[in-house]
C-alpha cells in the first residue's frame, strides 16, 4: 500500500494530501453556505434552498471521498507518527462524519443533530489542516 | 431549463471554481519544482560530487605510483 501510495503520488506524499486537505476545506466552507440557503438561514435571491441543499449533498460527497483518500494515504505512508493532536482530530473528523452519514441515510430520527454534526465535522477538518496542511504551508 | 435545474448546476460550478482556485493558491505555494524534482536534483549533484572525489583519488593514485617508480 506503501509503494501504491509512493507512486500514485509521484513521491510528493506530503504535497498532495496537503493539496487534497486543502480542497476539502476550501469546498467545506461552501458547504456551510449552501446549507445556510437550504435551512433557510441565508436567502439569495438567484439560490432558492432547494437546489443549495442537493448541490450540498453532491459536495459533501465530493469532500468524504477526498477525506478518506487523505486518511487512506496518512495511515498506510506516515503510520501514527504525525503527533497526537493531528491524530485525534483525524480520527474524530472521520468519525463524526461516519456518524453524520448514517444520520443522514439511515438514521432519520436523529436529524435534528445534522447541524451540530455538520459543525463539529467543519471544526475537527480545520483543525486537522491546521495541524499539517496549515504548517507545512506557512 | 428549470430554475432550480440552472440553480443546481450554478452551484455545482461555484464548488468547480473553489476547487480549482484552492488549488491554484496551494501550488502557487508549493512553487514550481516538487519535492521529488528537488531531491533528484539533490541526487544528481552528490553523484557528481562522489565521481568528482573518485577521480581526484585515481589522479593521486596515479601521482603516487609515479613517484614509487622514480625512487
Amino acid at each position: 500500500m506503501e509503494d501504491l501510495v509512493e507512486r500514485l503520488a509521484r513521491g510528493n506524499i506530503t504535497e498532495v494530501k496537503v493539496m487534497l486537505m486543502s480542497v476539502a476545506l476550501a469546498l467545506a466552507g461552501y458547504q456551510l453556505v449552501l446549507i445556510s440557503v437550504g435551512y433557510g438561514k441565508l436567502r439569495p435571491r438567484f439560490l432558492d434552498p432547494g437546489p443549495a441543499s442537493q448541490a450540498h449533498r453532491a459536495s459533501g460527497d465530493a469532500i468524504v471521498v477526498l477525506l478518506v483518500v487523505v486518511a487512506v494515504m496518512c495511515l498506510s505512508y506516515f503510520g501514527l507518527e504525525e503527533g497526537a493532536f493531528h491524530a485525534v482530530t483525524g480520527a474524530s473528523l472521520l468519525a463524526v462524519l461516519a456518524v453524520k452519514i448514517v444520520v443522514l441515510r439511515w438514521w432519520h430520527a436523529a436529524g435534528r443533530f445534522l447541524p451540530v454534526l455538520g459543525i463539529t465535522v467543519f471544526l475537527l477538518l480545520a483543525a486537522t489542516w491546521l495541524s499539517t496542511a496549515g504548517a507545512f504551508l506557512a | 431549463m428549470r430554475t432550480q435545474t440552472r440553480q443546481l448546476i450554478g452551484s455545482l460550478l461555484v464548488a468547480a471554481v473553489i476547487v480549482a482556485v484552492t488549488i491554484a493558491v496551494v501550488t502557487a505555494k508549493f512553487g514550481p519544482t516538487s519535492a521529488a524534482e528537488l531531491e533528484a536534483l539533490k541526487e544528481r549533484q552528490e553523484q557528481r560530487l562522489e565521481q568528482q572525489e573518485e577521480r581526484l583519488e585515481e589522479q593521486e593514485e596515479r601521482l603516487g605510483d609515479r613517484e614509487d617508480r622514480r625512487n
